[in-house]
């Protein structure tokens, strides 16, 4: 976790300390009006969900747009597309009053479909590096699947989620409409899985968003 | 330049997320995982039964009939078998007509699964016939199926024996595992059974 925060901060430090050596005013040339981003999305399973899947997943992406409404206050929306995968060699499940045990390969995968109403705020919306805190209320689709053999054990919900953000979007040169966007995020949802002798509850996850984002003056 | 580069990672995750979201289709499941299934009679008390045979055979049973896998590969099976119950106290007999508390006998069930599929595209329009041709594919696994009898409670007249214990091992001796692996999930059967024993 540590790591990642470290990284993180190192990233958009670097990223503004470069952009300064090109353009000391550290300008934007304009005032954006609004930006979509479109980024690879890494997730880290917590707690329940961690026991579920404990891999981290690179497989993942988000799209999103942002509206400035006044200053650096923005709205917009995200859509995401995230999967959670793990294979458990030789587990034991067990029915201890009819006398059954089954061991087995298992494979376990979530995927996962975001979709949040976004407030954010951008500090320095007109400078190369601005960044911003942001928070997400939507619903999350999520496909449980626990796949032994030829059986494909799967359950799906639909619930609440909340992801606090913290990133930066870093403008690749004056007048340009592209941009980097770094992100990391803590969501927590309402969704559960309860698949046999597994029972997870408010899935949280930490994300790290590493994209693209277009400008719109 | 930066603009390119930021193409470039977004292309790279892109190709790294495609690449790593792959499960085995369900025949490899099939063919390459063993999933070992055992159930035991829970009012046996396993430390009132003492001897057993076992069949030093095992039959195949498919589409095609009865017969019976050669002693290379029936082999490693039965001396698992052997090891583990011999191990828990058992004592073996080896001649068939010897009374015994147990007998263990195992079949192996041999299923083909044929499937087809193909490339192309399902037309928009009743009776949604593929443009492209359709293959067709099989795969062949099975399960074998070990049982131990209880021959002390047997009625042989009405050939009714029950079942103190049995376990159904999936995608063994489909040729896709190495001994060690068969010997292996005979092994984990008993594992996963440490009722079955007559050391208390």
């Amino acid at each position: 976790m540590k790591k990642i925060i470290i990284i993180l901060t190192a990233f958009v430090c670097l990223a503004g300390l470069a952009q300064a050596q090109d353009t000391p005013p550290s300008s934007l040339g304009f005032t954006p009006k609004s930006y979509y981003t479109f980024s690879w999305n890494t997730t880290f399973t917590m707690g329940d969900f961690n026991k579920w899947v404990g891999n981290a997943s690179p497989a993942g992406f988000d799209m999103g747009g942002r509206y400035f409404v006044k200053n650096g206050l923005n709205v917009g929306w995200n859509i995401s597309w995230q999967r959670v995968s793990q294979i458990y060699d030789n587990e034991t499940y067990t029915i201890p009053d009819k006398g059954i045990a089954i061991n087995a390969e298992n494979y376990r995968f979530t995927w996962m479909v975001p979709f949040q109403a976004v407030v954010a705020y951008n500090l320095m919306p007109e400078k190369m590096v601005s960044p911003y805190v942001s928070l997400g209320i939507g619903g999350d689709y999520m496909e449980h699947h626990l796949m032994i053999q030829e059986y494909d054990i799967y359950k799906t919900r639909w619930d609440f989620s909340l992801t606090p953000e913290v990133g930066a979007l870093v403008k690749f040169g004056n007048f340009n409409q592209w941009g980097a966007l770094v992100a990391f995020n803590y969501k927590w949802t309402t969704n559960k899985i309860e698949l046999y002798e597994t029972t997870s509850k408010n899935l949280q996850m930490l994300n790290l968003k590493v994209g693209i984002a277009m400008i719109i003056r | 330049m930066k603009t390119k580069l930021g193409f470039l990672i977004l292309g790279l995750g892109l190709v790294f997320t495609i690449s790593c979201t792959k499960y085995p289709p369900e025949s490899d499941r099939l063919l390459e995982d063993l999933a070992v299934m055992t159930q035991y009679d829970t009012k046996a008390v396993f430390t009132d039964y003492k001897s057993y045979y076992i069949y030093d055979t095992i039959t195949k049973i498919s589409d095609a009939g009865a017969s019976t896998i050669n002693t290379a590969t029936s082999s490693p099976v039965i001396q698992a078998i052997v090891k583990n119950m011999n191990a828990r106290g058992f004592e073996q007999h080896t001649n068939v007509t010897d009374k015994v508390d147990m007998r263990i006998r195992v079949v192996y069930y041999q299923n083909t699964t044929v499937y087809t599929y193909s490339y192309g595209w399902y037309g928009g329009y009743y009776p949604y016939y593929p443009y492209y041709p359709v293959y067709y594919s099989s795969y062949t696994t099975g399960l074998a199926d070990i049982e131990l009898a209880d021959m002390t409670t047997a009625n042989i007249v009405n050939n009714q024996v029950p079942i103190l214990w049995s376990a159904g091992i999936r995608g063994l001796l489909t040729g896709s595992h190495s001994t060690s692996e068969i010997t292996g999930s005979i092994d984990q059967a008993f594992i996963q059974t440490p009722q079955l024993t007559r050391n208390k």
